[in-house]
């Protein structure tokens, strides 16, 4: 102690407890990162051949000009954007088309307003879907009713269902309509986005490499 | 393939776990103190309204509700400029070379408000945020897998972790003393020009908010010119700068 600390107490007490919690916060930051990048990990190891299949009807569909529908909701519904977005606008190989059923706030006010919120992806479905193409959805919690119900009116119309789910796979694994199940099993929604997210783009990058020689076919 | 190395699977965040730590302790201050976080990703919107949803609905029950938007419209400094208050956060997800998120930061001391930017690839300037939290540049297709997204749970996580420490959460203003004042008279602050007079005074917004500031020494600004301020006079012009990465 300084001959001045006795005036000042407190701040020196801060100052102590503001670098202990700093600390702390520091090591909770590295040991979410290393469970998420390990969950990541047995994530893309257990969904391997799972993403192989997937990977091969999405690039036969796209060569054949199906287009791919994404929606969720919440944190989900922004993942959806982002998927549909990496389609759309590759950081490299060829663009695809791709829209997430969440961008127009304008369609799904119509919707929740007219029907109900558990419609909002199923109604764009019978609007914009056709025999070939495709929609993944995203729930961590595998439950979302407007996602099931998207993949419900899907199966109807030959359109391919594709499902990431968190936990067990909730309601998506009991899903008859929907044909691939992914799930990242976790109980974090955090952690289960982050893998989710990784999968996805594992996904997106199998079918650019399978789809030079789906389109030559 | 590239996808995430043992870099990152190590959970070796290294510098970036401490960086973190500072900026959720610096926006779980700004919030208890009123703020609102204001979030833009010209390149990728998904993440900035991923950041919105986040604090305004949290994933885990109990956990309070947090003024968080998503800056959307064409252009991102118009929408900030009107609507950020001294004491907000700004936080942005883009590569360094982005344009609109550069002047942006670059006006944040006029607008008095506290900077997080989040990015991959060439690191932006030294000091052009209050917080940069930067992935390596070998992880450059990071925007899509899902990093990103671990970046900004974990801002999520750790300012929660940060409520828990009320008495760490004050943060004292600096004592004001008029004439004398050491915070308003020995040093340059940073002034966006409101309005311009016909006297060839200005109307400028700082972060202590608005005041008239004598221009002759500058010559003639403009709306949205920045100025520096001293002892009640436009000392001199931030000339407008192109954006520059540094290597990592």
């Amino acid at each position: 102690m300084s001959s001045a600390d006795f005036l000042y107490p407190m701040i020196e007490g801060d100052e102590t407890d503001a670098a202990s919690l700093l600390a702390d916060l520091e090591r909770s930051a590295d040991a979410k990162a290393t469970t998420s990048a390990a969950l990541t990990a047995a994530t893309l190891d257990q969904v391997d051949r799972q993403l192989e299949e997937v990977a091969a009807e999405m690039a036969r569909r796209f060569a054949a000009g199906g287009r791919l529908f994404t929606c969720g909701n919440g944190g989900s519904a922004t993942d959806a954007a982002g998927v549909a977005a990496l389609f759309t606008y590759p950081p490299h190989g060829d663009p695809l088309p791709a829209r997430s059923l969440v961008s127009d706030e304008s369609i799904l006010t119509a919707l929740s307003n007219d029907i109900g919120f558990e419609v909002v992806f199923s109604r764009q479905l019978i609007a914009h879907a056709r025999a070939g193409d495709m929609v993944m959805g995203f729930s961590t919690s595998g439950n979302s009713p407007n996602v099931i119900k998207a993949f419900e009116e899907a199966a109807r119309r030959e359109v391919l269902t594709i499902g990431l789910a968190g936990y067990e796979g909730g309601a998506m694994a009991a899903c008859d309509a929907l044909v691939h199940c992914i799930v990242v099993r976790s109980d974090s929604v955090h952690r289960i986005q982050e893998a989710q997210s990784a999968t996805a783009y594992r996904l997106w990058e199998r079918v650019q490499s399978r789809l030079p020689a789906e389109v030559m076919a | 393939m590239t996808m995430p190395q043992s870099g990152a699977a190590a959970g070796a965040l290294g510098p970036l776990a401490r960086d973190l730590a500072a900026a959720s302790l610096a926006m779980a201050r700004r919030f208890s103190a009123g703020a609102t976080m204001w979030c833009c990703s010209p390149t990728w919107p998904h993440h900035a309204r991923h950041v919105a949803v986040e604090f305004v609905h949290p994933v885990i029950v109990g956990k309070r509700a947090l003024p968080a938007l998503m800056v959307a419209g064409p252009d991102v400094v118009e929408s900030l400029r009107v609507s950020v208050r001294p004491g907000d956060i700004v936080l942005a997800v883009a590569g360094a070379e982005d344009p609109s998120v550069a002047e942006a930061m670059r006006r944040a001391h006029a607008w008095g408000v506290e900077t997080i930017w989040i990015g991959v690839g060439p690191r932006p300037g030294a000091g052009v945020a209050h917080h940069v939290l930067w992935l390596p540049e070998s992880e450059a297709l990071a925007p899509y897998d899902g990093r990103f997204i671990l970046l900004y749970h974990l801002l999520w996580e750790l300012t929660h972790v940060c409520f828990e420490h009320p008495g760490l959460l004050k943060v004292d203003d600096p004592v004001c003393e008029g004439e004398v004042c050491i915070t308003c008279s020995d040093e340059g602050r940073v002034g966006e020009v409101i309005a311009v007079r016909d006297d060839g005074d200005a109307l400028v917004r700082t972060s202590d908010g608005r005041e008239t500031v004598d221009t002759t020494l500058v010559g003639p600004v403009g709306r949205n010119d920045l100025v520096l301020i001293h002892a009640g006079s436009a000392i001199s012009r931030l000339a407008p700068e192109v954006s520059q990465a540094v290597g990592p």
